[in-house]
Formats: C-alpha cells, structure tokens, sequence
C-alpha cells in the first residue's frame, strides 16, 4: 500500500464511516439531479428523504461542501447552459430549469457566469 | 483574476502531448515555441473547450526542486491533480484497454468515486466522480 492510500484509508475511516449518512445526502444529491427543474425547497428534500430539514442541510454540507440550495443553483445553471448552446431561447431555458423570473434568472446567470444568458447564447451559437 | 490554467510538470512534452490527447482525449489549444526546444503547450476538454487550460510545463528538467517534489509525489502514490468524469468505472475500462496503468482501481470514498494512473511522464493522476 502506497504512502497515499494508506492516507485515504484513514480519511476514510475518519470522515465517511458512516454509510447509512451517506446514502442519504448521495440520495438527495439524486433528487436534485432528476428535479432540478422543479420547484424545490428544503421541505420537499427532507421529505422526500425522510429526515428533518436542518439535519438534511447539516448533512448535504458535511458531505459535499456546499448547501442544497448552492447545488442546485449551479445544476441549473449548468442545464441552462446547455440548453442556450443548443439553440432555446433564454425565455424557454429560464423555466425549462426551474427559475420563476427571467429577472432573477438571468440576474444569477450573469453573477455566476460573467455574461448575460443572452450574451452566453450570441457566444455559443456563434462558435458553432 | 480568473482561474484559468493548471500545469503540470512533465518530462517530455512531446510524449506528454500523446499522451495527454490520444489515451486521455484532451484537446491541443496553444503551442508556441519558448527556445530551447521548449513549448508553451496547453490543452483543453473537449466538451469545454472555453474552460481552463492544463498546461505541460517541462519544469521538471530545468528546475531540479520540481523534479525531487515530483519524484516524491510519484514515490508516495500522491496525485499531481485530478480530472473530473462522469463515470469513472467506465473510463478505467476504456484507459485500460488503451494500456494505462493504475495504482488504485475504482474506490469509492463518502460521496466521491476515484480511480488514480500513472501518466507516463512522471505523475500520478486522480479521475473522481461525484456520487
């Protein structure tokens, strides 16, 4: 055993030895996955996996590093990504991900992108 | 500032780039000569090609520290860096039928699954997937 795996070995053993946590947030994270498009919140999650809400987002954040909520925005904005460069419109990519407002849609887009989704979209479909 | 690079000392960038686009797929962007024989040699994935560039710096032959630092990481079975896949029990299957050679198979650790390989020109290299 390398110098290396014995350091995982002991990561793992200190950090992810519980299976039963990780199933969970693995789970959650799927649900995201599969109904990013959604209106989700904290409520529905931890319904739907059964657990409270606050353990949930305890959870999610011990094992991923970063909330629900910031996974989910950047799941969306990774689709809307896609979507732009395949030719929808940003009207069309705003609610086919999951956003309420083309205000807020692409208020966030921009913040997290540097461009306007209307300016990603001129980009992309110009490269092809 | 922008995040827009990573590098990675190598031995041979010449072999290095073969490596790096014919068994790993990444795309050749830049390569501009900087004397010497040496290059200024980046590539990119091929489904972001506007993403950051991984660039093969030949550090490790005219700056001895970075070739100990690498001699050491290799030695130790520490990865230089790694490279996000959707699938990495796939990808070991395909890398494997192309004659690459891994020091740890598929592993699965908390939320991640990772898998590392030796890139033949002086460093190991983690692939993860987020489970």
């Amino acid at each position: 055993m390398t110098f290396y795996e014995s350091k995982i070995k002991h990561i793992k053993n200190s950090c992810f030895s519980n299976d039963k946590q990780i199933q969970t947030v693995i789970g959650i994270k799927n649900y995201i996955d599969n109904n990013y498009e959604s209106d989700l919140n904290l409520e529905l999650l931890s319904h739907a996996k059964f657990v409270s809400k606050f353990h949930m987002l305890r959870l999610f954040k011990k094992y991923y590093g970063l909330t629900p909520r910031q996974y989910l925005i950047d799941k969306r904005i990774y689709k809307s990504k896609e979507l732009l460069t395949n030719g929808a419109s940003v009207t069309e990519t705003c609610f086919a991900v999951g956003f309420e407002s083309l205000g807020s849609f692409s208020t966030l887009f921009k913040t997290k992108t540097g461009k306007s989704p209307i300016d990603f979209k001129k980009r992309a479909t110009f490269k092809k | 500032m922008k995040v827009t690079l990573i590098s990675i000392p190598v031995r041979d960038q010449e072999k290095a780039l073969k490596f790096y686009t014919e068994k790993l797929g990444f795309l050749k962007k830049k390569d501009a000569p900087l004397g010497g024989g040496n290059r200024w040699l980046t590539l990119v994935s091929p489904e972001w090609q506007d993403g950051p560039e991984l660039l093969l710096e030949p550090a490790p032959n005219h700056f001895e520290p970075c070739k100990v630092f690498q001699d050491a990481l290799m030695e130790a079975g520490f990865p230089y860096t790694q490279f996000d896949v959707e699938n990495v029990d796939a990808e070991y299957d395909r890398l494997i039928k192309l004659g690459v050679e891994f020091s740890v198979k598929p592993t699965e650790m908390g939320t991640a699954k990772f898998a590392v390989f030796n890139d033949t020109c002086g460093n190991n290299i983690q692939i993860v997937e987020m489970l």
